[in-house]
């Protein structure tokens, strides 16, 4: 195999996304799953066709979804000789499947594939406590009466009670939230500007929407038209009014500048130039470059800052600079790590020391950044918001007509995703 | 083992697999959706034989169509007959198929997904097991009361049986169609699975362990027994008879009074189900039933001539029609922007849309969601976001033209824009625009929420596809969308002044009220004249009068006779004092009124001004045939539907049923009791 065939970003579709426990609270992951990519299969007339592969996940599922993405696909009107592929990245798993289905396709291995995620913090997985399950186990092992009872020798009450999954990084034990407080210390991000760009998510959010933008992405689900997380009305004195989140006494993390956990679903159509011809599909742009990496957050770099790695690597890659690009969609989990991410492309040492670069990436363009809103608008359901990205930056370019867009998404773990699109 | 050759079928697709087990999907051919005609069960019938001589492990039914699972017997094939015994030929016919059907000694199954309505669930209650499975779409009903029968391909008997005398009378009399899981907790069905699950295995599974319903618990079957069947039976007729009469609609008293009679007795009920449906399905009230459903039909027809799908609305005037109808959009799932210059007027329609919300939806994360489908747009810039404009502000035509001059520069170019005045001609306000093809008219009823019809009102430059435009957005909020030509009262209010006028002329004549309106209700109509006038507000009522304005009728004494009311602020329900007393929302009748006056002639004179007007309507064009003056007039104003509404009624008259003198009407009881065994 010599020559690569260029990758097409058809377009994306999703639901709206809901704050956890509100619209939602019945649904579950395969529910949400399953009606997205419907919502795809209906915009692009996919129906009874069969997709070369569907890459979807979730971050938080039941083990029962060990099969997630096949059985959403068996529940759509797609052919049922789809295969599909349940992944995992964290907050970057569906962009990571596109990236794996756009390598497939860009070497010809296959023609077209649907990256897609689901996250819902409603119908969180409960199990038993790590004691109790192995209790149960050895009473499954042994023999006779006495052994079976043996198992449950100096049982305690409290070993009853079912387990909610933790939030917080297995190794550090810190939250998410309190990962970011650190970071936004080191990187003396102030409270007014994390509510500052919180502010303004929100108000891209809401005038994009109100301009018709998201027509075509956002299909309305049980009887939800927008994200409900979206505050148009939202100001820095209303922002100003809340209290820490994750730091009482000295914080600057709140409610306001951080994503809520919330519940949704997004997936995005890749295939390759030719199947796009053939099938006569609109082509929004081209997916040219990606790259993901990881921070040691183990030895205490900042737990979010992979996307300055990954995006920096991809421009050496690529031969671009920071500022060659019309939209930089940059995904925020906290307005805090997203200016830490831009504070630390303009800091020289920063970029000379960790990122190995001969200066700083510099500053980019604030009004090219994020500008239909971000996650802290629409919420954040953790594997979706990749196809979400890439789904509205194809859109972005499409509108243009002409350019080139940067996309970058956090994760847990201390990794980072990062895409370029472009159309000519 | 030697198999018999599978019989060829045109509607059902059917398979034997290496189980042995038989699969039946049925596809009825040329239909968008599954119905029990002459030509499918036919081959039903040939299918069962076969598995009579076959002895397969198991019989599975399942739709072969991705719309529902059947959606009830053939409404259209009823027409055919006009005597009662061919048609017990026919129904017993079918009786024979579905008991041979519950005596094959395999394990049967019906695995049902989609609507399973009137004849499709009483094939599957003949089933020993039922799976449905738990999607939005999943219905279960017997909707035959509302063609004047009652379930009559053993239905009324299996469903007793099935899930108990209570239960399944509560299903047949209120014709109210149950989801899934509600199925389930009452025994109709033995197993739900949901949305991501296969009927086909779950079938499987459910033949391979030779499944079958359990009897229904103590409780339930308790019901059909004395001495709680004859007290429920009392009941259930008090409750019948409040909502309609039986002289009107024999059938639900019918199925009670057998069901009294016979309790939880199968076979004796089957029995007396043949007699009783065939005699039902041939009286005239059966025939203008079934035409109202194809009436219906009809509007719905016209909502899909075009494929037009609206996402936005924007209703400008938040007064009490406008507020509504932004409401009962929201409802519906659309987008909607309300605009007015009052943001007070605006706070009282957001909160009566709440109150509809709250009670339509229920849950409150619904009324949530769609409340935040809901925007206050004082500076009426959502109006170039729009799909469709309605405007319902004061009926000045100054001022109607002005905001339409301002609006249409902002429009996009497929929006409709649409007036629901009904006082003002449209060519009038169409002069305001640029393109005048665009402007249609919306004419809403009050309350919006409770009338299923919209005129959709076409000017003499509205286009055609403005006009079918607008139909597909009535349909696509649950509306009946009837097209009309622009002229004063366009149909509905033009047809009901004269009646109202000729109630009046009757009131003044020294005939009271009370006598009036039980004339016409003896005759089928929901409510009397007087009593609407009442209710539409006297000055409503004026009103129409005017624009409907030859100069006759606005001198008229019963022109004078309203305008006095209202000078005197009698406006009717909503001042408290019309025409009538009211009290707490009711109007106070004299029951001593209604003594002595013959309600035959009074009906004659009110429906004979009625149907003149009709007559005219039609004559004029207004309408473009009788089927759809037919429709507009029944699910307008609820003329009759056992009459098959007006135009019908007078080519019928002389089969139907006539109102008789009072003393016929005066024993109210002793007349309810007797409709059993009689029809």
């Amino acid at each position: 195999m010599t020559s690569l065939t260029r990758v097409a970003v058809v377009g994306g579709a999703r639901i709206p996304f809901c704050r956890s426990n509100t619209a939602y609270a019945q649904l579950s992951n395969l529910d949400m799953l399953s009606d997205t990519l419907q919502r795809l299969v209906d915009k692009y007339d996919l129906g009874g066709r069969k997709v070369d592969e569907v890459l979807a996940g979730a971050v938080t599922k039941h083990s029962k979804d060990w099969n997630l993405a096949r059985e959403a696909v068996l529940s759509t009107s797609l052919s049922p000789l789809t295969p599909a592929t349940t992944l995992q990245m964290a907050c970057g798993t569906s962009l990571q499947g596109a990236l794996l289905a756009a390598g497939r396709i860009a070497s010809g291995q296959i023609d077209c594939a649907i990256a897609a995620g689901t996250d819902t913090t409603s119908d969180i997985p409960l199990v038993l406590r790590e004691r109790l399950k192995k209790r149960l186990l050895q009473m499954n092992r042994a023999k006779g009466l006495k052994g079976r009872l043996g198992a449950f020798r100096g049982l305690r009450l409290r070993e009853l009670a079912p387990q909610a999954p933790a939030n917080a990084e297995p190794r550090t034990g810190l939250s998410m939230g309190e990962h970011c407080e650190r970071m936004a210390r080191e990187w003396s991000i102030s409270r007014q500007e994390q509510d500052q760009l919180a502010l303004e998510s929100h108000h891209n959010a809401a005038s994009a929407y109100d301009e018709g933008f998201f027509d075509e992405q956002v299909i309305p689900f049980h009887d939800v038209s927008r994200d409900n997380n979206i505050r148009p009305d939202s100001s820095l004195e209303k922002l100003a009014t809340l209290k820490p989140a994750f730091d009482q006494e000295t914080g600057t993390l709140t409610a306001g500048n951080s994503t809520p956990l919330t519940d949704g679903s997004a997936a995005v159509l890749l295939v390759s130039e030719a199947y796009a011809e053939k099938h006569d599909l609109p082509v929004q742009a081209w997916l040219t470059a990606g790259r993901s990496s990881a921070v040691d957050h183990v030895h205490d770099e900042g737990l979010l800052m992979a996307p300055t790695v990954a995006v920096a690597e991809l421009l050496q890659r690529q031969s671009l600079a920071l500022q060659d690009f019309d939209f930089y969609e940059i995904h925020e989990a906290f307005a805090a790590q997203t200016l830490c991410t831009l504070k630390a492309w303009e800091n020289e040492a920063y970029c000379r020391d960790r990122l190995g670069l001969d200066g700083a990436l510099g500053a980019i363009d604030r009004d090219r950044m994020n500008v239909k809103g971000g996650s802290l608008a629409f919420g954040h359901p953790f594997a979706a918001t990749g196809a979400r990205v890439m789904g509205n930056l194809g859109e972005l370019l499409e509108r243009k007509g002409k350019g080139r867009g940067l996309l970058s998404v956090c994760t847990a773990g201390g990794m980072g995703v990062a895409a370029i699109l472009e159309r000519d | 083992m030697a198999r018999a050759a599978i019989p060829d079928c045109r509607h059902w697709q059917v398979t034997r697999d290496n189980d042995n087990i038989l699969w039946l999907y049925l596809d009825r051919q040329g239909e968008s959706v599954n119905a029990l005609g002459r030509e499918v069960l036919e081959e039903f019938d040939a299918l069962i034989t076969l598995a009579e001589r076959d002895t397969p492990l198991g019989l599975a039914i399942l739709s072969g169509k991705s719309g529902g699972f059947i959606y009830g017997a053939d409404v259209r094939e009823f027409d055919g007959f006009d005597d009662a015994d061919s048609v017990k030929a026919e129904i017993s016919r079918v009786h024979d198929m579905f008991d041979r059907l519950e005596a094959l000694p395999c394990p049967t199954v019906a695995a049902i997904r989609g609507y399973c309505l009137g004849g499709g669930l009483e094939l599957a209650l003949a089933c020993d097991y039922r799976i449905a499975q738990d999607t939005p779409d999943t219905k279960f009903g017997f909707p035959e009361t509302q063609l004047g029968i009652y379930p009559g391909f053993g239905g009324s008997a299996r469903s007793i049986a099935r899930v108990g005398g209570l239960k399944a009378m509560e299903l047949m009399l209120t014709a109210r169609n149950i989801n899934a899981r509600a199925a389930l907790g009452i025994g109709l069905v033995d197993e739900v699975i949901n949305r991501h699950g296969a009927l086909n295995w779950a079938a499987r599974r459910a033949i391979l362990k030779s499944r079958h319903s359990r009897p229904p618990r103590l409780t339930a079957r308790m019901t059909s027994q004395w001495p709680l069947r004859p007290l429920l039976a009392r009941q259930m007729r008090k409750q019948t008879a409040s909502r309609v009469r039986p002289e009107h609609y024999p059938a639900p008293f019918s199925l009670i009074e057998n069901w009294r009679r016979i309790g939880a007795n199968r076979k004796r009920l089957q029995q007396v189900e043949i007699d009783t449906v065939s005699r039902l399905m041939v009286t005239p009230a059966a025939d203008g039933l079934r035409r109202v459903f194809r009436l219906m039909e009809r509007l719905k027809a016209e909502g899909r001539k075009s494929d037009f799908s609206a996402r936005r609305v924007h209703v400008v005037g938040a007064g009490v029609m406008g507020g509504d109808i932004a409401a009962w959009c929201v409802l519906k799932g659309m987008e909607v922007s309300l605009q007015d210059q009052s943001q007070e007027q605006i706070g009282r329609a957001l909160k009566n849309a709440e109150k509809l919300l709250r009670r339509k939806l229920r849950d409150p994360q619904r009324v949530k969601s769609a409340m935040a489908r809901l925007r206050p747009d004082v500076e009426g810039t959502r109006v170039a976001f729009a799909d469709v404009v309605i405007e319902a502000i004061v009926e000045n035509a100054q001022a109607k033209q002005e905001l339409f001059r301002r609006m249409e520069p902002k429009l996009q170019r497929h929006t409709v824009l649409a007036t629901n005045t009904s006082a003002i001609p449209l060519e009038t306000l169409a002069e305001a625009l640029e393109k005048p093809t665009r402007l249609v008219g919306l004419h809403f009823f009050n309350p919006v929420a409770k009338m299923p019809l919209v005129e959709v009102v076409g000017g003499q430059h509205s286009s055609p596809d403005m006009m079918k435009k607008a139909a597909s957005f009535c349909s696509q909020i649950d509306r009946f969308p009837l097209p009309v030509r622009s002229s004063p009262g366009f149909l509905v209010n033009r047809v009901l002044a004269p009646y109202m006028m000729k109630a009046l002329q009757i009131m003044q004549e020294g005939t009271p009220a009370e006598a009036i309106d039980r004339a016409a209700e003896l005759f089928g109509m929901p409510m009397g004249p007087v009593e609407l006038a009442d209710t539409v507000g006297l000055d409503v009522c004026l009103m129409v009068t005017e624009v409907l304005g030859d100069e006759q009728t606005k001198d008229s004494e019963e022109a004078r006779f309203i305008r006095s009311h209202v000078d005197q602020g009698r406006l009717g329900k909503k001042s408290g004092s019309g025409l009538y007393h009211w009290k707490d929302g009711k109007p106070v009748k004299e029951p001593r009124h209604t003594v002595g006056h013959d309600f035959r002639i009074l009906a004659e004179r009110l429906v004979h001004a009625y149907t003149e007007e009709c007559r005219a309507a039609l004559e004029e064009g207004i309408v473009g045939d009788e089927e759809l003056l037919d429709a507009g007039m029944v699910f307008g104003t609820g003329f009759a539907p056992f009459r098959g509404g007006p135009m019908y009624y007078l080519a019928h008259q002389h089969e139907q049923f006539e109102v008789e003198s009072p003393a016929f009407v005066q024993s109210n009881d002793h007349q309810t009791a007797s409709t059993g065994s009689t029809s």
